[in-house]
């Protein structure tokens, strides 16, 4: 089914939404940048956009998640902090009971562009492949997409590139495109089909439009392999790299964390087992015991994000890490183009 | 049973152990003899766990027993960071979780029947320790078994009284590479002692230690005939998750070391994957 729609009509699906559960995300513009957040009834979500500076990344694997809680028996002495290990009487401890209540929450991403569809798709694949991650898979099972077309990239996208502008079948609820002055409304499963009846509009004949956003930059992609990419100079385009680690951040598929237990003075047996994001940027993303670092240099961290993108991705779960967003190279206070190390400028 | 079906649900939640002995292997080791409260492990050698310390945190390490034994498990741990000191102060009946046992193991049934060379320098003798005790207790399914061992300093050398045992059943011997000038054995680096083993293309060989000396020794083994797809690694990150969801333990090629490892074929992974 598709139907067409005024904006203003269109506007109404949030609230639609949310009066059928979910707790609706919708790109807002605050301040000169437009990110993803939750949509307030007061406010009205952007449709104009190219770029959002988080990703549903934000909302799928928070920034940092406790994982369960469990008492220890740490004290606040006169001498600082003592943490006693738990002695049992008799053979069997008093142990670590965790506790851990899993908070059903049905979200609803509206509004995301088809680069953000494809990097769900790319943390379901990392995600929910055996074992898997329960936290990850209690915020999305049920969840509801309501894609944007976009339709003109600016100049730091690459999704035409990475074929990413196609959403893959099954990851969005209902597909939307403007058209004219209105915008057209296709439905792609039975939530969204549900959301679609409440609208109560008249079909419209003809087949759902699909169009190759427009890239200000056009690039084809010559290097992909492991090796190509370590042998690459890239030393001199990265001398303005600060480490600050804002590709990381900011990319919607950069799932990589660090789990730490944490309690706050107040309350030290009180521990909490968190989950927070690492980035690949820093020195101790590949510190082990004893001080052996994979990773030392600048150059090298670099590489391994790039080359986690594409050979690791491609050889560990077949599929392309990048999902041609740009916003790396966005928000790279460097200007650090990593298109132009693993393709070609197209004229 | 809440509890069963949490854990069984959630790869995260640790299972309880208590600490029953504590024993001094050298001047920075521990070996930690976990009791499994109510429980029971699977493992097989090569595989590991993560030992959580209330309140501290987390850490990977590889199962240093029996696999005839599963209702305990030992952990030799080196005293190296916050969380390994802490270990050090942990007495006979406190309590510890235990998750695991995680990744792929030695692949038993390829080694049998062939010639088999254990090469452990420093730590990395904790992660062979239960391939060692396999090879002893099921001795007539190997051929040879040789077991090379290689320290700095003879204070370094740690499980003292199993090497007594083992010496009795494999061919074992140690090699300091500085040694005291009343030390009776091999001096220097294990590399510099492999000529004078019994090795050829038949040979299966296990090699752990740190990075930059298992890529030497994995590079020594090529030079003496053995192919890489009979050499075994066991490597090293510091794997946060066990599961291959952080993605902390990747290595070049794209392969996680807490699901497709920690034992890799070196023919399996990319040069550069082991050393710095």
């Amino acid at each position: 089914m598709m139907i067409r729609v005024s904006k203003q009509e269109l506007l109404e699906l949030p609230s639609l939404l949310s009066a059928m559960g979910y707790s609706v995300i919708a790109p807002i513009r605050t301040g000169g940048i437009v990110k993803l957040a939750p949509l307030g009834s007061d406010i009205q979500p952007e449709l104009e956009y190219v770029r959002v500076v988080n990703s549903p990344k934000k909302f799928l694997l928070p920034d940092d998640e406790l994982l369960f809680r469990y008492r220890s028996t740490a004290t606040i002495t006169s001498y600082g902090l003592k943490i006693r290990f738990p002695t049992a009487e008799g053979p069997c401890p008093v142990a670590i009971l965790p506790e851990y209540n899993p908070v059903r929450e049905r979200l609803a991403l509206f509004g995301i562009h088809q680069c953000m569809v494809n990097s769900v798709r790319y943390l379901d694949t990392v995600m929910l492949r055996d074992p898997a991650d329960p936290y990850y898979k209690n915020r999305r099972d049920g969840m509801f997409i309501a894609e944007l077309d976009c339709d003109a990239g600016d100049e730091y996208c690459m999704c035409r590139t990475l074929g990413t502008y196609k959403v893959p079948a099954g990851y969005a609820d209902i597909r939307m495109r403007k058209s004219g002055d209105g915008y057209l409304i296709e439905e792609a499963t039975e939530a969204g089909k549900e959301l679609l009846s409440k609208l109560k509009r008249q079909d419209v004949k003809g087949k759902y439009p699909i169009s190759v956003p427009k890239m200000v930059k056009d690039f084809e992609l010559v290097t992909r392999d492991d090796q190509e990419i370590d042998a690459k100079e890239a030393s001199r385009s990265l001398v303005a790299c600060t480490l600050c680690a804002a590709c990381t951040v900011t990319c919607p598929t950069c799932y990589c964390m660090d789990i730490e237990d944490k309690f706050s003075l107040i309350d030290p047996s009180n521990v909490g087992r968190t989950r927070t994001k690492m980035s690949c940027q820093r020195r101790c993303y590949s510190t082990i015991a004893g001080g052996t670092t994979f990773l030392a240099a600048k150059e090298e961290r670099f590489k391994w994000r790039v080359k986690h993108k594409f050979p690791f991705s491609i050889n560990a779960f077949k599929l392309v890490g990048c999902t041609g967003c740009g916003n790396c190279i966005a928000c790279c206070p460097a200007g650090i183009d990593f298109r132009e190390f693993v393709g070609r400028r197209v004229a | 049973m809440i509890q069963e079906s949490l854990e069984k649900m959630n790869p995260y939640i640790p299972k309880p152990a208590t600490v029953i002995a504590v024993k001094n292997e050298s001047l920075e080791t521990k070996t930690l003899r976990l009791e499994l409260y109510n429980w029971r492990t699977d493992f097989v050698p090569g595989q590991f766990v993560q030992l959580l310390l209330p309140g501290v945190g987390e850490a990977p390490f590889c199962i240093a027993s029996s696999q005839s034994d599963q209702k305990h498990i030992d952990l030799t741990i080196i005293r190296r960071g916050i969380l390994t000191t802490s270990v050090h102060y942990l007495r006979p009946g406190d309590a510890v979780g235990i998750r695991g046992p995680f990744g792929k193991p030695f692949p038993l049934e390829a080694l049998e029947d062939r010639d088999l060379l254990i090469i452990a320098t420093g730590i990395g003798i904790a992660a062979l320790k239960s391939l060692i005790i396999y090879a002893v207790e099921n001795r007539k399914r190997f051929n040879n078994v040789m077991l090379l061992y290689g320290a700095r300093f003879i204070e370094d050398l740690v499980y003292r009284d199993e090497l007594k045992q083992w010496e009795k059943s494999i061919d074992a011997s140690i090699t300091l590479s500085k040694a005291p000038p009343e030390w009776q054995g091999l001096r220097g680096r294990v590399t510099d002692h492999l000529g004078a083993l019994n090795i050829g293309k038949g040979t299966v060989a296990a090699v752990c230690g740190s990075p930059t000396v298992m890529s030497s020794i994995a590079d020594a083994l090529v030079v003496h005939g053995i192919s890489t797809s009979d050499i075994y690694v066991s490597l090293e990150r510091h794997m946060k998750c066990g599961i291959g969801k952080c993605a902390r333990c990747l290595i070049p090629g794209g392969k996680h070391v807490c699901t497709d490892g920690p034992v890799f074929r070196l023919s399996e992974i990319s040069a550069g994957a082991i050393g710095e």
